[in-house]
């Protein structure tokens, strides 16, 4: 069901997931256009989250997105109110000024973070939450993966300790885990859809910024999202037995690397799986020293990290 | 070597891969249901394409654990590159050989041909080396009258898009019938493979009952999965089905010969648990082109696709993006078809074309079942209840339990890609 309507404010708007600020030029949404669709929101009860550039923008714009109830996401140049900072690259974090309340999404790639993950912890020391969102995991090698398990490993070690000392910030790859009791992916296409600048919806903002013909309706004739079934996680073969469940399941990778929205790659199986084990040891060290999230069941163990693997049991 | 060469007794049982080398995009004929909307002279596979494919496949053996293989000729017409595809099966038992590969003793050479050019002295030369491993199968679509009317000549002016007027039309029967007693003796268990358009309905029963007669004990039959069905189409189909039947049971046909639209095993509901498995083979299969692309089957390369751009897996030279082939592999039955496919009380049987489901759908998937030959298949299923009925009646009668009938009627074994 339909909860979320995500704005891109400009073509500029700072991307807070796997995809690409491919656009450079900007394009503002048009005033008309922006209100057309907090309307249109309202009217289908959806929750706004507004994503925005790295400039100011209009005051006019301003009063109509605070005509209504949302969510900003903002590059933290200019990020004044937001709900949601988004940062590039672990240095980011370094000079950073760290807002209570505010969630923090760190776009890294493998080299950035195998290098610079240290950087995350001392963010965490004060931030209530940030999300990791790896840019290029479709890329990732088994020497990858074993980085990757090697920085899971030590971020868990901290976080561990900030656990048993008081303090519970969250860092998806690691406490996500810990706290779900079922999928709890990106949703797009399914809880979730986004309107451009164009006027035009589409499936999320990477389906925007790969190509605008990828619509999926606009703001006159309706929404017209063709095989939305695909979207819904029973119909992901592979996803609906699974149970690393702070998986994104990014549609939009499931797409360009296997060429179906509801099939993921190889790469993000074993990514979430990596994390989903790294989050059955952190919780079980954490059940070591305290009484923590007692009414949750223990993570169990599994031989594989890609569900592809045990197709045949299923 | 002779004695390794002798396969015939070597084949495996076990799960087989079909490899599938796209030879020609060419091909003698313009059959008007052929779904290769991209058939061209131009694209012909070089010998290096595929020795290059060949190279790939056998240094990946741990990528191809399958018992046997089945190596695939298709077009256009296969037998127009002949010379290549003897090139290509000398290769294949070479290194097969050289590198001691497990497919060695396990191994078929399949090509659906139009039989025009079969008794050509390069085919039979090629099907007196081969022949131990080879299987044939000839399409002929029935009497003369059903085949000519889509199994027509390919003229010049097509190419350039122009089409002749039904009467400037030049059928293709004859340059086929003439070579099937060849195909016969070589081949005695042969079958032959026969294809439905809404066109040709009318003759269904005669020409099987034709085939029959021309000595081809084995009739695979099929009805086009493209939306081309009529209104009325399904009454036809069934009543001729059902007038196929009274002359197959009637004549006693049914003790030495088989017609794949009636089987046993049909027209019952599926559950989606137990009875969950994908019809079509797609992905389980390799097939290359001329321009070193892989494909998971035929059905997937551009020159067969209407609306969609080609799914290439992979190609030659970087070997298989595993990653293309898994929604194939993790693709089941119901999650692909609709509510009215999954509670269809006569679902069993019901036979689909992944190439096509994704040439029809409404989004580039493979997850949308077509459902164009629904009518068709429910028809179907009325004919076949009707025809074991009637069989089972006429042998019970005859003193033989339900139980024994099997011995009794000749099985059809239909591929299924």
């Amino acid at each position: 069901m339909l909860q979320y309507l995500i704005i891109l404010l400009d073509d500029t708007s700072y991307s807070y997931c796997h995809y690409s600020d491919i656009k450079t030029e900007r394009r503002l949404i048009g005033l008309d256009t922006l209100k057309r669709g907090i309307l249109f929101a309202m009217k289908e009860n959806l929750n706004i989250q507004f994503v925005y550039p790295d400039y100011e923008l209009p005051e006019a714009y301003r009063e109509v997105i605070d005509s209504i109830d949302h969510t900003d996401i903002k590059p933290s140049a200019v990020s004044d109110g937001a709900d949601v900072v988004v940062v590039n690259g672990c240095r980011s974090l370094e000079q950073m000024t760290v807002d209570i309340g505010v969630s923090y999404v760190l776009r890294t790639d493998k080299s950035d973070l195998f290098a610079n993950y240290r950087l995350i912890m001392e963010v965490l020391t004060q931030a209530t939450r940030v999300n990791v969102v790896l840019t290029d995991v479709e890329t990732f090698t088994d020497d990858d993966f074993a980085g990757y398990k090697r920085v899971l490993g030590e971020l868990s070690e901290n976080v561990e300790k900030l656990y048993v000392g008081g303090k519970t910030p969250q860092l998806n790859i690691l406490t996500d885990r810990m706290m779900l009791d079922r999928m709890n992916n990106c949703g797009a296409g399914d809880n979730n859809l986004t309107l451009a600048p164009n006027g035009k919806f589409y499936v999320c903002p990477a389906f925007y910024m790969e190509n605008e013909t990828n619509d999926v309706g606009d703001l006159d004739s309706g929404l017209h999202v063709k095989n939305k079934q695909l979207y819904k996680l029973d119909h992901a073969p592979l996803c609906r037995i699974c149970d690393a469940w702070q998986c994104k399941r990014c549609v939009w990778l499931n797409r360009k690397t296997t060429l179906e929205v509801n099939t993921p790659g190889h790469e993000q199986c074993v990514a979430a799986h990596l994390e989903r084990n790294a989050s059955r040891e952190l919780l079980s060290n954490i059940r070591k020293c305290a009484t923590f999230l007692p009414e949750r069941e223990e993570i169990k163990e599994i031989t594989y990290l890609d569900p592809f693997e045990i197709k045949e049991q299923w | 070597m002779i004695g390794k060469d002798n396969h015939q007794n070597g084949w495996l049982t076990g799960q087989t891969k079909s490899i599938t080398f796209i030879v020609t995009k060419d091909c003698q004929l313009a059959c008007k249901y052929c779904y290769l909307v991209g058939k061209n002279s131009k694209e012909r596979m070089s010998g290096e394409v595929a020795k290059q494919a060949i190279d790939y496949i056998i240094a990946h053996e741990s990528d191809f654990l399958e018992e046997s293989v089945v190596w695939d000729f298709i077009g256009g017409e296969p037998f127009l590159e002949i010379n290549l595809i003897d090139q290509i099966c000398d290769y294949i038992k070479i290194e097969l050989f050289k590198h001691n590969h497990h497919w060695f003793n396990s191994f078929r050479f399949v090509f659906t041909t139009n039989g025009i050019n079969y008794n050509s002295d390069k085919v039979q030369s090629f099907i007196k080396k081969h022949k131990s491993h080879l299987n044939i199968t000839i399409t002929i679509d029935g009497t003369r009258r059903k085949h000519d009317l889509n199994r027509i000549w390919k003229t010049k002016e097509m190419e350039k898009g122009i089409m002749p007027k039904p009467e400037e039309e030049r059928g293709s029967y004859d340059d086929v019938v003439k070579n099937i007693p060849l195909y016969l003796s070589q081949f005695p268990n042969a079958s032959a493979k026969v294809t439905i358009s809404s066109a040709d309905i009318s003759y269904i029963s005669e020409s099987v009952l034709h085939l029959y007669s021309l000595g081809i004990h084995e009739v695979n039959i099929n009805c086009v999965f493209e939306d081309v069905w009529n209104e009325g189409d399904d009454l036809r189909f069934e009543e001729q089905l059902t007038e196929l039947a009274d002359a197959i049971i009637d004549g006693g046909y049914y003790k030495d010969y088989a017609c794949s639209f009636f089987t046993e095993h049909m027209g019952k509901p599926l559950d989606c648990k137990l009875q969950n498995q994908n019809w079509c083979g797609a992905g389980r299969m390799l097939a290359v082109d001329a321009a070193g692309n892989f494909y998971p089957c035929t059905r997937f390369a551009q020159y067969s696709l209407r609306e969609k751009k080609a799914w290439i897996i992979g190609n030659i030279h970087d070997g298989i993006d595993q990653n293309k082939l898994r929604p194939f592999l993790t693709l089941d039955r119901c999650t692909q078809s609709n509510q009215e496919c999954i509670e269809c009380e006569v679902a069993e049987g019901c036979a689909w074309c992944q190439g096509e489901n994704y040439d029809a759908a409404d989004t580039p998937t493979v997850y949308q079942r077509a459902t164009a030959i629904c009518k068709m298949h429910k028809a179907r299923v009325r004919a076949n209840n009707y025809y074991w009925n009637k069989l089972f009646r006429k042998l019970e009668l005859e003193g033989i339990a339900k139980e024994e009938a099997e011995k009794h009627v000749k099985k059809s074994n239909p591929e299924i890609c």
